[in-house]
């Protein structure tokens, strides 16, 4: 099998000749620490905005190569050039979204264009921009079939708060439902059709993206997510599968108790498996294991930090004997590779992954 | 007293509306402001705060039953002061430098508001030094530091030496949480209190102010 066979089988809940192995998510610093194990001629890390042209194309270059040195069976993109610069600290986005940026993490949405009904009246949203999938087309170009192609798509939650800001969108789920379900329609219609441009450019995986828990909980009530999350993405998830790919949901945090509403909507996978949010991976895998795949869950937190290659090894072997029998398992860290791993743990798991993940009964 | 139970379950149910007009009508009957204070609009949010702590509600729910009692609170407040009816105390509260998250941290706010406490928000991405300038103009004894990421939180430490230099270090103590934040961070950078979830964070202050 190749990485796109063995991906899509583990989705189907059927049994690849190995356990698959992916990367949710990457930062600059894990690439280039990653990258000096295989190649060189590498920056010192930094932001990836920062770069001249020649250093973004040896990042991107390393990227595809550590997917292809380590037998790394799906490849992630996402948008790029829908954002632009308003100064040293924000950028916006098409929708007119303000992000601040932090030199601890991701650009976090701090300007919300969409606060109150009248606001939506006058409001204009973008068109998908096919200029904006130019990462898909490099990796399609530098894969050709031999790696499934995965899409980071913002779901109907994290699209909607971004616009109206978290707390007004919560509060308005009291006060004006209409108007959130008016703002998710808007949104849904805008990745729908973004989804039919992915698909026609050669995409296998639907990515979901909508992180909608913390540690403790999810942060609305299963009536609120069946009412104002549900029949939106389901939507997504619905298109994909009646155009032929499969469509999988990723949500950081304790999802317990969503997890039936989760299985209802139709996705075929759920991703990452937070360790610490008590998301435990046999546990998942009594649940729903024979109808969802599971994909992630090997700690990033702490174990591939602080950790050791030999806790790390353990710790892969331990999740594919957890969750690996007759498929539906996808090896893959518990959110992403972020600035704070060791990347020779992160080698230790992808090497890890093939030795057990191989030739299992 | 009914009307006192009324409010406490419209505050829980988050009817703002609801919860003005029957703390006017307490206020036009007599009825003491500290009892509609403390058996109406903080009996209410401590009950959300329990629910929130089960998970039996959830962020929303709690947003709208804290607008519902910050409704009620802004009518008794020119009364409270008028009467000289003491606050239980005073936390500065902010998301420590570098961290741009505010959602937990505002949960917080309005829970230590609803049991009863002035609360100082400072917001995010704050430094050291505002967290003791808004603690010295303040009088507040506690600070609540809060962080959603592992790369912020070890600025917590960097506001613990701040207040020790400043001479803080015995009078304010400092209460410590988020996502990334543990009992044993807290205890490794000398944290007087760790509070797991928000509704934790109204007994850490509790029993850090000895009520």
């Amino acid at each position: 099998m190749n990485g796109k066979e063995r991906i899509l089988t583990a989705l189907e809940i059927r049994e690849p000749d190995r356990v698959p192995l992916y990367i949710h998510g990457i930062n600059e610093a894990p690439i280039i620490g990653i990258g000096r194990e295989i190649t060189d001629g590498l920056p010192e890390p930094k932001e990836f905005r920062e770069m001249n042209d020649a250093e973004k194309g040896k990042l991107l270059d390393t990227l595809f190569l550590i997917h292809e040195h380590f037998g790394i069976d799906g490849f992630t993109s996402f948008e790029i050039g829908h954002e632009r610069e308003v100064d040293e600290r924000h950028v916006a986005d098409d929708w007119g979204v303000v992000y601040t940026r932090s030199p601890h993490g991701l650009p976090v949405a701090t300007g919300h264009p969409v606060r109150k009904p009248d606001d939506l009246a006058g409001f204009r949203p973008p068109r998908p921009a096919r200029a904006h999938l130019l990462l898909l087309d490099l990796a399609r170009e530098r894969f050709k079939g031999a790696k499934a192609l995965f899409w980071l798509m913002r779901g109907v939650f994290v699209r909607s708060w971004r616009l109206l800001g978290m707390e007004n969108l919560m509060v308005q789920m009291f006060d004006d439902p209409d108007f959130v379900h008016r703002v998710a329609r808007m949104v849904t219609d805008y990745s729908l059709e973004q989804l039919d441009m992915l698909i026609d450019a050669g995409l296998d995986v639907l990515v979901v993206e909508d992180d909608i828990a913390d540690k403790h909980a999810p942060l609305v009530s299963p009536v609120k997510y069946r009412e104002f999350i549900k029949p939106y993405n389901m939507e997504l998830v619905q298109r994909a599968h009646e155009r032929g790919i499969k469509a999988v949901t990723h949500s950081d945090g304790n999802l317990w108790p969503l997890l039936d509403i989760i299985l209802e909507t139709g996705y075929d996978g759920l991703n990452p498996l937070e360790p610490q949010a008590g998301m435990e991976l046999k546990k998942v895998k009594e649940y729903c294991g024979e109808r969802l795949c599971l994909i992630g869950n090997i700690d990033c937190v702490d174990l591939l930090p602080n950790g050791t290659p030999e806790q790390v090894e353990e710790a892969v072997r331990r999740a594919i004997a957890d969750a690996a029998a007759g498929g539906g398992y996808i090896l893959c860290d518990s959110n992403s590779l972020h600035p704070g791993v060791d990347p020779l743990n992160c080698i230790a798991m992808f090497h890890a992954a093939v030795k057990y993940g191989a030739g299992r009964p | 007293m009914e009307m006192l139970k009324e409010i406490a379950e419209k505050v829980e149910a988050g009817r703002q509306n609801d919860v003005k007009a029957l703390v006017e009508s307490c206020i036009e009957k007599g009825v003491a402001v500290s009892d509609i204070l403390n058996q109406g609009l903080v009996a209410g949010m401590n009950s959300i705060g329990v629910k929130f702590r089960e998970n039996e509600v959830f962020v929303p729910e709690v947003l709208v039953a804290a607008r519902a009692m910050k409704a009620g609170l802004e009518i008794i407040k020119p009364i409270l002061l008028r009467e000289k009816v003491q606050s239980k105390g005073t936390v500065v509260m902010g998301t420590v430098l570098g961290d741009l998250h505010d959602i937990g941290k505002n949960i917080v706010c309005y829970m230590l508001q609803g049991a009863g406490y002035d609360v100082v928000d400072i917001g995010i991405d704050a430094p050291a030094d505002k967290f003791i300038s808004a603690a010295r103009e303040s009088g507040a004894r506690i600070i609540g530091l809060s962080s959603l990421l592992t790369t912020t939180m070890v600025y917590m430490k960097d506001v613990m030496d701040a207040l020790r230099e400043a001479g803080l270090g015995d009078e304010v103590k400092v209460m410590v949480g988020g996502a990334p934040v543990t009992q044993a961070f807290a205890d490794d950078i000398g944290a007087h209190g760790y509070a797991p979830d928000a509704a934790s964070a109204v007994d850490v202050v509790k029993r850090l102010l000895g009520n």
